[in-house]
């Protein structure tokens, strides 16, 4: 591979859920390209596809829904969508992982916290039992879980739902992947902990050189995490550039209404200055 | 956690103080007794019927009675039956393991055939749903007398061989016991197997949708793992909870199930002493079943409040 | 957060989505034309009864033949003849009954569910205590100690199914009655009649219709294993339970007397389980998705 080959590049991606009822095309021929160390954020109102591309990088769809995938997603030289489904299963949570919106719904509540990152360690770096815990503990006090050794046979309803989504990100972070993706991961959260978390992610991927991959509604969240912004509407992407750029002069009518309803637009401006 | 148990101790003992009351008083309220019941049809004379009711002691006012039997029984006395004349409690407890075994049994075969056809049409989608959901319309519209007479039909007509009636007792022998419980498991099963089939498959459809299960699956973990740490062990709680509930229907069915399949249980026990108004042995019996419904529906709801902490803040 | 969308890119919007048809009204409709069939058979049985039920009209144990399409019993009383008039009796006990349980568990219900307090504690409690019993030994009790009589079936399987009843109808409206929409009537002054009747009771309905359609065919269980254990209308009146358990001793002799009567009662309890979940998916209640 190349210097200059992109670590994922996704070209011309479609996405056709099918549930029950109703078929839906949700991501409508996108592409993009995220280099080694880059983030790229994903802004777009609810609805938009922006959670189903994240998904779909990882070729995960919710249950009960069938999710016919097109296009390419190409991942240090493969193609994601082409790879058998034994190999995916290596690639999820080994060299993409992702941090999910709603930490309160995101662990298992009959286990401990301790054994839902054992289980992830032990899957993808062939760990005993004992040095699975030991990195469990580390990976714990990396994210600030105050007292994991202690804490670590807890179950989920014992930890706030800031210290859940630390859980959770130590979960992601846990096999050193090479992309994070993180959808919303700050959402369900109160807004003094979303400062927290947010600088724990970029903490984290400054520390490991990780390629990010934000998902927001908000470019209030962006502004001060990535360099690059897709805007996403309606399944494709509408709008792309350098987040200072799209903040001072977007080009497309339906950015511009996003910008308008992001309350702090005097702060963007300073950004953007 | 140690209150709800208190809490739900004395709540199962204040049920089982009413459900003695009821029956009780339901018992003697309703037309006819022993006397008229063993005389059946006879004529004879009101003296002798009126002698009969003062030495059984029913002759009395019912809530004098009620007190007197209370007494007796918190001393662990049930009295004797009225016909056999022998403590109700040595003739009922031999009975009881009977029903005991094969309500266990049919539990067992029903969770076994209801959490793998629930499992199988909550997974694999399209044609096996179907099946499943066909096969459980018809088990469920299958009474279960219905079933054990086909089943000793289809034996009586085709497998003269295998032995469908009586009970070996398993000190005996354990295998032939097992295998004369087995059919009368299975036609009690049926029905109930349906129930938890149902709960199991929207149980894991629940489950299936929740924010976990997706972790799970971005974790990369493999689909058994994910099957059953993340899926199986969160739908099992309402599961469990619902096989408990039908331990009643279950008692209920097994009076029907033992007169086919001439078990010597408790069912064919309470029957005959319903109609010939045993008063003692209805009394220890009604109590007995009660007792086991109670009991389990109280576990059941401690575990329930044990997954709720869990699961709740 | 969701802006307003420019007039521009509504024209760009994908398609509406197409909803498939759910499997509800095909069930829905299978049901109700068994149903249909039943009810003609059972309203104009002593029309279409070819023999007398209760009359001895052939030799013992005939097989199927054209006089008799499902051969005779053991003191050669026509077969069909018997199955069609008693199910009569079966389904015009259950149809009252069920009838009287679901009056009396919907007026328990919601009664307990809309007072609340004491009074929903104490029925509820009530309940749990009738709850306790096995249902069918409740109803081997009542109808052994009563008699086995038309009346005394109705009364005893009505009894036994009010508890169940009771407890479908209190849920809902226990947490209906706190929805923004009864509070808001009850704030401009909407009586408690008003309250209960127009409010309430159309969102309780579909768990109960559902509910209704289940009873009856645990009914028809209930009350045709009565008679499977002697405790049916008294003879010579033809009942399905009662037929089914005679037959047993002969069954090898002539499966078809005991088939015969095994394949109408399952008949009669699929019509109101298929019933039952096709309500349930076009009414959408319950668990399943």
């Amino acid at each position: 591979m190349s210097e200059n080959t992109p670590l994922l590049s996704v070209k011309n991606l479609t996405a056709t859920l099918a549930t029950r009822f109703e078929t839906v095309e949700a991501v409508r021929g996108i592409s993009f390209d995220i280099a080694k160390g880059e983030s790229l954020g994903f802004v777009g109102e609810s609805g938009c596809g922006k959670s189903v591309t994240a998904r779909a990088v990882m070729r995960l769809a919710a249950e009960g829904t069938a999710v016919a995938l097109g296009g390419a997603v190409m991942f240090k030289g493969r193609d994601l969508l082409k790879i058998s489904d034994q190999d995916i299963l290596d690639v999820r949570g080994r060299q993409i992982a992702m941090v999910f919106q709603d930490p309160m719904s995101s662990l298992n509540p009959v286990m401990t916290v301790g054994s839902q990152l054992d289980d992830i360690l032990r899957r993808h770096l062939n760990l005993t039992k004992k040095q699975a815990r030991v990195r469990t503990l580390e990976l714990l006090n990396a994210v600030g879980i105050p007292n994991a050794a202690s804490r670590v046979d807890d179950h989920p309803h014992q930890f706030s739902g800031g210290q859940r989504q630390r859980i959770m990100i130590a979960i992601a972070i846990s096999c050193d992947p090479e992309l994070l993706i993180a959808d919303e991961p700050t959402t369900a959260l109160d807004v003094t902990v979303q400062a927290q978390i947010l600088r724990l992610l970029m903490k984290l991927r400054d520390e490991r050189g990780m390629s990010l991959m934000l998902i927001t509604h908000d470019f209030g969240v962006v502004a001060g995490m990535v360099e690059r912004v897709n805007v996403m509407y309606r399944g494709e992407i509408v709008e792309t550039g350098a987040v200072d750029d799209i903040f001072a002069n977007p080009q497309h009518a339906y950015t511009q209404s996003l910008l308008a309803a992001v309350p702090r637009l005097e702060r963007a401006g300073e950004l953007a200055s | 956690m140690g209150r709800i148990i208190f809490v739900r101790c004395l709540w199962a003992l204040a049920i089982l103080f009413g459900v003695s009351f009821v029956a009780f008083v339901l018992m003697r309220a309703l037309p006819g007794d022993f006397a008229e019941a063993a005389a059946a049809g006879l004529q004879l004379d009101p003296e002798v019927l009126k002698q009969m009711r003062v030495d059984l002691g029913i002759e009395k006012p019912i809530l004098e009675q009620y007190v007197f039997w209370l007494g007796n029984a918190l001393r662990g006395d049930f009295g004797n039956s009225f016909s056999t004349k022998a403590p109700v409690l040595q003739e009922l407890w031999p009975r009881f393991l009977v029903t005991l075994q094969l309500t266990i049994m049919a539990a067992g075969i029903a969770m076994l055939i209801g959490v793998t056809t629930g499992l199988l049409s909550a997974r694999v989608k399209g044609a096996a749903d179907w099946i499943v959901r066909v096969i459980n319309g018809l088990s469920l519209a299958i009474p279960n007398f219905v079933v054990a007479t086909l089943i000793v039909l289809c034996a009586g007509l085709y497998f003269p061989q295998i032995q469908v009636f009586g009970y070996t007792p398993f000190l005996e022998n354990p295998v032939a016991n097992l295998q004369s419980l087995f059919l009368p498991g299975l036609s009690l099963a049926l029905t109930v197997s349906v129930v938890i089939s149902e709960n199991t498959r929207a149980a894991v459809l629940e489950v299936s949708n929740q924010d976990f299960v997706m972790v799970a699956r971005a974790k990369g973990l493999k689909p058994p793992t994910v099957l059953l740490n993340y899926l199986v062990r969160n739908a099992l709680t309402p599961v469990i909870t619902v096989t408990g509930l039908q331990v009643a229907n279950l008692l209920g069915g097994s009076i029907v199930i033992e007169t086919i399949f001439a078990i010597p249980g408790m069912g064919s026990y309470m029957f005959d002493s319903i109609v010939g108004r045993d008063y003692p042995v209805i009394q220890a019996i009604v109590l007995v079943a009660a007792g086991v419904v109670v009991f389990v529906n109280m576990l059941v709801d401690i575990a329930y409040a044990r997954a709720d902490a869990r699961v709740k803040m | 957060m969701t802006a307003p969308v420019p007039a521009a890119l509504e024209a760009a919007a994908p398609p509406r989505p197409q909803r498939k048809r759910g499997s509800g009204p095909l069930l829905l409709g299978i049901g109700l034309t068994m149903l249909a069939i039943m009810l003609v058979v059972t309203i104009f049985a002593p029309w279409i009864v070819p023999y007398d039920p209760s009359a001895t009209t052939a030799a013992s144990l005939e097989g199927p033949s054209a006089a008799h399409w499902l051969g005779t019993d053991i003191i050669g009383r026509d077969v069909l003849s018997r199955l069609i008039m008693g199910g009569r009796t079966t389904l015009l006990i259950t149809a009252v009954s069920v009838t009287i349980a679901l009056a009396g568990g919907l007026l328990l219900g919601l009664v307990s569910g809309y007072i609340g307090g004491a009074v929903d504690e104490t029925i509820m409690r009530l309940l749990d205590v009738i709850f306790a019993f096995p249902v069918f030994l409740l109803a081997i009790a009542v109808v052994a100690a009563l008699g086995p009589t038309i009346p005394n079936l109705i009364l005893t399987v009505a009894i036994v199914y009010i508890p169940s009843m009771a407890r479908v109808v209190r849920g809902p409206v226990l947490s209906v009655k706190s929805w923004d929409h009864v509070e808001a009537a009850r704030s401009i002054g909407v009586s408690e009649w008003r309250l209960v009747t127009r409010h309430i009771l159309p969102i309780v309905i579909s768990p109960v219709v559902v509910q209704t359609s289940l009873t009856l065919a645990n009914t028809i269980f209930t009350v045709t294993a009565l008679s499977f254990l002697g405790l049916g209308p008294p003879p010579p009146d033809p009942n399905w339970g009662g037929m089914l358990s005679e037959s047993r001793q002969f069954m090898e002799l002539a499966p078809l007397t005991v088939l015969a009567p095994a394949v109408v009662i399952v008949f009669a309890t699929l019509t109101f389980i298929v019933i039952a979940n096709g309500l349930r998916e076009v009414l959408d209640v319950g668990s399943r998705r």
